[in-house]
């Protein structure tokens, strides 16, 4: 009861003071802002996404009839969705590119990234929601909470309260309360006010990511009544919690991203292209017939045949090379590509394992994933686009070789075929799997926040 | 009510408070007078709890302070020389919060009368703290003491740097408490004051009480002498 009363106090306190109103009114019309603006780039790139994915089908569908191989040259786009909890956290999706040109011998990468497009402005952040939450609602924090203790020590007040009967505990505990209430309501408002805003709505991953901030904010406030509790100067307390802000949101996340690039680096591009390039030049290439490989296959598949002329085969012999030299370059790309998830998967791990350096990194980490906007949520869109790719060489090649002769290079397949490759569909991870990749995340966020409370009941004993 | 057992305070090789033992009965008013660093605030500050005694024992209600802290909150009030109070809140809402601290939960009108009874003009009641003058600070701080019937009131230099008129009415007020047996222990520089409220006064030297007295016995010229003899040797 005594808890609600100094909970109580605080926030009338809070509510009558023009630093209280004014901050809110900054954060709120923020993230009224950041809201909006997301909305619509949302929208915009929503609808772009809708209108090229209709483009492609429809130019992919407008080939008629047509060489199979022609048609696999032609290629055509897969385009990662628009998922709709990106309207609060957009993660690394402008870095990482939206769509996947699908061709034959070539798995390329995501194209069409957004920071390719912007200022170098754009290197100091976006307005968006998790940028309020991440970095603004922590400086709110602190600066409502840093001077919750020591004000009363400075005033005197406390000497006051401690003739009163209220424990320690209590008085902190009620200060916590106070200081977490508004924080509490402004999260949930800014989550209300962007659901209103979100498509097909999974209210499971929109609370787990209400929860997440709210996990974070706590630890915030107990780190700063912390600070506040072991102090006398409110200034001092300011600016060690100030301090505290600048290491947890800016420079332990930079430093763990260099120090995980210097650990587990990646190829350059120009190292990773020369490594395919040297494999492919191993294997068969299904454009040259004359090579070894080429010739090797040739009398492999005249013997299993048993024929002894090309022509006698009982499909066209030039697709079912392509066919089986598109496997063979299936398998060298899928090689440097597992090659660059594991280098991904060391990084992350070493990502995750610094996680406990700052409470900061697991939130980032648990609303990314929440949001389907993280790297490992890119990466299984490259691989569905990738295995989309693959049977879409299949088909065609199939087509090629099952229905023209040696050497047709003129033949030219109904337009139904390409009705035969299936539209590119991804689909996000679901909840539970979201859940099982961020166990570390989850339990270091845990830790956070019961070593912050622990901290904050023993900072109680020393007021 | 209030006892000090050789009751010894010491900061190092400095003795702030030396074997002081006093007996405070319900409804007396002690004034403690004494120069600056005499010990008069320290002997508060032990029995208010604020700090441990290094040998000793400050006693309230046959309940050791030390021992039992929680307990002894319960039965005292304390009003420092400034009483701070928060300024954003009303007379009424500070004493609502800090009554509420001691675990009392009052209705409006209640409060009003504490108030009342403590001199406050009704029309202060409802205002911000921050437009009221010291003497009407200290005005909730009486009341306070009254609404959490405290039976102990620690007083350090309450009076200083009020008006003639707000003193007395200060003065007044502890008068009344004393008549409801409250226990009331109070450090002054205010000898005029000391003389007229108390019931005893003791003079503190350099963390001895080398003076205790009853104030029937004697006059304010005598007291005045008394004090500047004993200050001067």
């Amino acid at each position: 009861m005594m808890v609600f009363r100094v909970a109580k106090k605080e926030i009338l306190e809070m509510t009558r003071s023009g630093q209280f109103k004014w901050m809110l009114g900054i954060v709120v019309a923020l993230s009224v802002v950041a809201i909006y603006i997301s909305h619509v780039h949302w929208q915009e790139k929503n609808l772009q996404r809708e209108l090229a994915q209709e483009d492609a089908r429809s130019l992919w569908l407008a080939q008629g009839a047509t060489n199979p191989h022609n048609a696999a040259h032609y290629g055509t786009y897969a385009f990662k969705p628009q998922f709709p909890l990106s309207l609060i956290d957009p993660g690394v999706e402008k870095f990482t590119g939206v769509s996947i040109f699908l061709e034959a011998h070539s798995r390329n990468e995501a194209d069409n990234v957004a920071a390719a497009d912007q200022t170098g402005l754009s290197r100091f952040g976006d307005l968006t929601p998790d940028f309020i939450l991440l970095f603004i609602v922590p400086l709110m924090i602190i600066a409502l909470g840093h001077q919750s203790v020591t004000k009363e020590k400075e005033q005197g007040t406390l000497r006051i309260i401690k003739t009163q009967g209220i424990s320690n505990q209590q008085l902190i505990l009620g200060k916590w309360l106070g200081n977490y209430a508004p924080v509490a309501i402004l999260t949930t408002i800014i989550f209300i006010l962007a659901a209103l805003f979100i498509r097909q709505i999974d209210w499971k991953f929109v609370a787990t990511m209400w929860l997440v901030y709210l996990a974070y904010f706590a630890i915030v406030n107990s780190i700063t009544l912390v600070i506040s509790s072991f102090l006398n100067n409110s200034g001092i307390s300011l600016v060690i919690l100030l301090a505290i802000w600048i290491v947890s949101c800016l420079a332990v996340p930079k430093t763990a991203s260099s120090f995980t690039n210097e650990k587990h680096p990646y190829p350059t591009r120009q190292e990773f292209d020369a490594a395919v390039a040297e494999d492919k030049k191993k294997g068969l290439d299904g454009h040259d017939p004359w090579s070894e490989a080429s010739k090797k296959l040739e009398q492999e598949t005249l013997q299993a045949y048993e024929v002894s002329k090309l022509e006698d085969l009982p499909f066209n012999f030039d697709a079912f090379r392509m066919q089986k030299g598109e496997e063979h370059e299936t398998a060298i790309y899928f090689k440097h590509n597992e090659k660059l998830k594991e280098v991904h998967q060391k990084q992350t791990q070493v990502y995750r394992s610094l996680a406990f350096l700052s409470p900061f990194l697991p939130t980032r980490f648990l609303s990314m994933s929440l949001a389907s906007t993280d790297y490992s949520t890119h990466w299984n869109f490259a691989d569905a686009a990738e295995k989309h790719r693959v049977e879409m060489q299949r088909v065609l090649n199939t087509n090629f070789a099952e229905n023209s002769k040696l050497g047709e290079w003129s033949y030219k397949a109904d337009a139904s075929l390409l009705s035969e490759v299936p539209e590119f569909n991804f689909e996000a991870p679901d909840f539970g799997e979201v859940m099982d990749a961020n166990k570390s995340n989850l339990l270091i966020l845990t830790a956070w926040l019961l070593g912050s409370f622990a901290l904050l009941f023993f900072a109680s004993t020393r007021v | 009510m209030l006892h000090a057992v050789n009751l010894t305070k010491k900061y190092q090789e400095n003795l702030a408070l030396d074997n002081l033992n006093l007996v405070i009965e319900p409804g007396d008013i002690y004034c403690l007078l004494g120069a600056n660093g005499a010990g008069k605030s320290t002997t508060i500050n032990l029995f208010l709890n604020f700090i441990a005694p290094t040998s000793g024992k400050a006693v309230i209600d046959q309940i050791e302070v030390s021992k039992d802290p929680q307990a002894i909150k319960k039965l005292i009030a304390y009003i420092p020389e400034n009483l701070v109070l928060y300024n954003e809140l009303s007379g009424l809402e500070n004493l609502e919060y800090f009554v509420g601290l001691a675990g009392m939960k009052y209705q409006q009108d209640e409060l009003v009368s504490f108030l009342q009874e403590a001199g406050l003009q009704s029309e202060a009641f409802k205002k911000r703290v921050k437009t009221y003058s010291k003497g009407m600070r200290q005005k909730i701080g009486v009341a306070m003491a009254i609404a959490k019937r405290a039976k102990v009131l620690l007083l350090d230099e309450p009076t200083s740097g009020l008006d003639p008129k707000a003193s007395n009415e200060f003065s007044e007020l502890l008068l009344r408490l004393s008549q409801q047996n409250v226990a009331t222990l109070m450090a002054t520089h205010d000898l005029f004051r000391a003389k007229e409220t108390g019931t005893d006064i003791g003079i503190m030297k350099s963390g001895k009480l080398v003076e205790q007295l009853s104030t029937e016995e004697i006059n304010h010229s005598d007291l005045e002498k008394l004090y500047l003899n004993h200050m001067n040797n």
